[in-house]
């Protein structure tokens, strides 16, 4: 059998042709796109386990010589303050809501029905403060709410904990 | 980090000093069939070499140029990567090295920097910074999307797929501590969106009432549509020199410093720490401040940009911003991020930010004017140009030439536009220096730059 490169071919366009979006002032194409990223959760991947088994997982630094210890949620592997390995802890899954807007209008690809109530929750012991969505009722800065999570059907998604209020 | 080490808080140096010359434009439009990009970045280059009373011909000028800094905001948008390249040998500049910079909305800024840098360094001294994005090849609501991958794509990006819910949270936190209401934020948009009536180059000119403003349709409470600038296709330019180039190629050229500070992509990671001062206040004046908002910057304030104007502020030798400067460009993406900037770059102290607007100081004719380019809000926010075209407009303000680019009737007919009959001059009369800010997600990174009249 001759390889590929030893014969002459016959080339085939087997695209899609474009269509015309538009043909004046000038020639605009219409020209679709569709793709998939394949995206790793890493060393975080415990945080969105843990979403699934109704646990709320951030990571603290425990070297004791690291000048700001603190606890993170969203959770990071290294200390960006003494660049130790930090360690996994179980945090409450009750806080306080310290800022909040109405989406109205959202981003294509939206995967909430819009219009919903996005939050961001202090937690007890958590040095930083955690984005998510209010599931049911009106927020307001200081309102008690308590994280509910996706154990069934995850969306393997930040959208596995969402809140309710306390 | 939320303490500093002595070597961090260094104030940058150039080693030669460092000169803008000349700035050019596209008009702004949200969708721009007529032009590929390239196209509409040689418009822009173009303007600048031909219109700015340079001492040399284009062509000489090109003959001196030595190096090149573009600013894109995201390949997404221009569905080509290494667009630099093309752009680059459309302009005829090869084999002259050339660099990409991107830093969301701060990269025209950034650009700026990168272009200073070369200069002082003495690796050029004549170089291009131009910006560009075409924002108008796929819907709004994807563009939405495309720019909400600005925010962590793991923990924010599917809260809202839009900026405004991210910007939206802190209007209502700020809102929440210091008494800010509806009706100073719609007075940024008015006088935005009026100010962009005067340039033939703006977007979404307007004059609106506060009726208006108010019952657009929200985007993310309580950031209404008028509140939030709109995509944008165009592209910008300027030139910079050192000192024996700048002179040579202009009898008006302006000192550039710039410098930048950065800070966490999420809001949510920022932990409380002190206020670094500027050179305008004194040590203890926050400390009943921070009793009550102990959680600075928290929400309500920009860290990179409080550090940004930090260094630049002393690199420049300003002591008191609002009484040296002469206009400010701030990045109005959405009203809210120009009120939260007033306090970080010094415009009112912290918890005042709203008394810069109430005074009259924002204001044309007031003490230190805001945007008399139209902003984001009413020009453009063509996000790899916007940080370039806002140093222009700066530019020219110093040169006087806001009337002949902005009222010269050769423009309004280049924008498919005419002259309104009450065009009236936004010229500040005889100013020395002005800041412009460019910004970055929910304040990533921010730069402040100073233009100060050199001749």
């Amino acid at each position: 059998m001759a390889e590929n490169y030893e014969k002459a071919i016959k080339t085939k366009y087997i695209g899609k042709p474009l269509t015309l979006h538009d043909e004046k002032p000038a020639w605009v194409v219409d020209s679709p796109r569709a793709m998939s990223h394949i995206h790793t959760y890493g060393l975080l991947t415990p945080f969105f386990q843990g979403l699934t088994q109704g646990k709320l997982m951030a990571t603290k630094c425990v070297n004791p010589k690291c000048p700001h210890p603190s606890v993170w949620l969203p959770p990071r592997a290294d200390c960006p303050d003494c660049y130790e390995r930090m360690k996994w802890v179980k945090v409450p899954s009750q806080g306080t809501i310290y800022t909040f807007t109405l989406v109205d209008y959202a981003g294509i690809g939206v995967e909430m029905k819009t219009p919903y109530w996005q939050i961001d929750v202090a937690i007890k012991g958590v040095d930083t403060i955690f984005k998510g969505y209010l599931e049911y009722g009106k927020p307001e800065i200081g309102m008690k709410v308590k994280a509910k999570f996706r154990t069934e059907n995850p969306t393997h998604t930040i959208l596995d904990v969402c809140w309710v209020p306390a | 980090m939320i303490t500093f080490g002595k070597g961090n808080l260094r104030i940058p140096k150039w080693s030669k000093r460092v000169f803008m010359v000349a700035g050019g434009c596209t008009p702004f439009r949200k969708y721009y069939p007529e032009y590929k990009l390239e196209e509409l970045v040689m418009m822009a280059y173009k303007m600048m070499l031909e219109d700015n009373n340079l001492k040399l011909s284009p062509l000489e000028i090109k003959d001196s140029i030595q190096f090149a800094v573009y600013g894109e905001f995201a390949d997404h948008f221009q569905d080509q990567l290494l667009c630099e390249s093309k752009i680059h040998d459309y302009l005829g500049l090869d084999p002259l090295y050339n660099v990409g910079i991107k830093t969301g909305g701060a990269t025209g800024g950034s650009a700026v920097l990168m272009g200073a840098q070369a200069i002082a360094s003495g690796y050029a001294n004549c170089c291009l910074v131009a910006g560009w994005e075409r924002m108008d090849e796929v819907d709004t609501r994807t563009g939405n999307f495309y720019i909400s991958t600005a925010a962590c794509k793991d923990f924010e990006t599917r809260m809202g797929r839009i900026y405004s819910s991210y910007y939206a949270p802190m209007a209502n936190r700020f809102a929440w501590a210091y008494d800010l209401n509806d009706q100073v934020r719609a007075k940024i948009a008015i006088k935005n969106r009026h100010y962009a009536t005067m340039n033939p180059n703006a977007q979404q000119p307007g004059d609106h009432t506060e009726e208006e403003v108010l019952s657009s349709r929200m985007s993310a409470y309580p950031l209404r549509f008028l509140e939030c600038c709109a995509m944008t296709a165009g592209s910008a330019s300027v030139l910079l020199c050192d000192e024996e180039m700048a002179y040579k190629l202009s009898d008006h050229p302006v000192e550039v410093f710039i410098a930048g500070g950065s800070h966490t992509l999420r809001v949510a990671d920022r932990r409380p720490m002190d206020i670094p001062l500027l050179p305008n206040e004194k040590p203890g004046m926050y400390d009943a401040f921070l009793k009550k908002n102990p959680r600075w910057p928290g929400f309500e304030s920009f860290l990179a940009a409080r550090f940004a104007a930090y260094l630049t502020y002393r690199m420049a030798g300003i002591k008191e911003p609002v009484e040296e400067l002469d206009l400010v460009e701030l990045h109005d993406a959405f009203t809210i991020s120009d009120v939260q900037t007033y306090g970080d770059i010094g415009l009112r102290p912290y918890g005042q930010e709203i008394d810069y607007i109430e005074s009259g100081d924002a204001y044309y004719g007031g003490k230190c004017p805001a945007n008399l380019s139209g902003g984001l809000l009413g020009t453009m926010h063509a996000v790899g140009a916007t940080g370039i075209w806002q140093a222009a407009e700066c530019l020219w303000q110093l040169q006087g030439r806001y009337d002949y680019f902005h009222g010269d009737p050769k423009w309004w007919k280049r924008a498919g536009k005419k002259k309104p009959k009450n065009w009236t001059s936004l010229q500040v009369k005889d100013p020395k220096q002005a800041l412009w800010v460019s910004h970055a997600g929910v304040g990533s990174h921010v730069t402040v730059g100073i233009l100060r009249k050199a001749w």
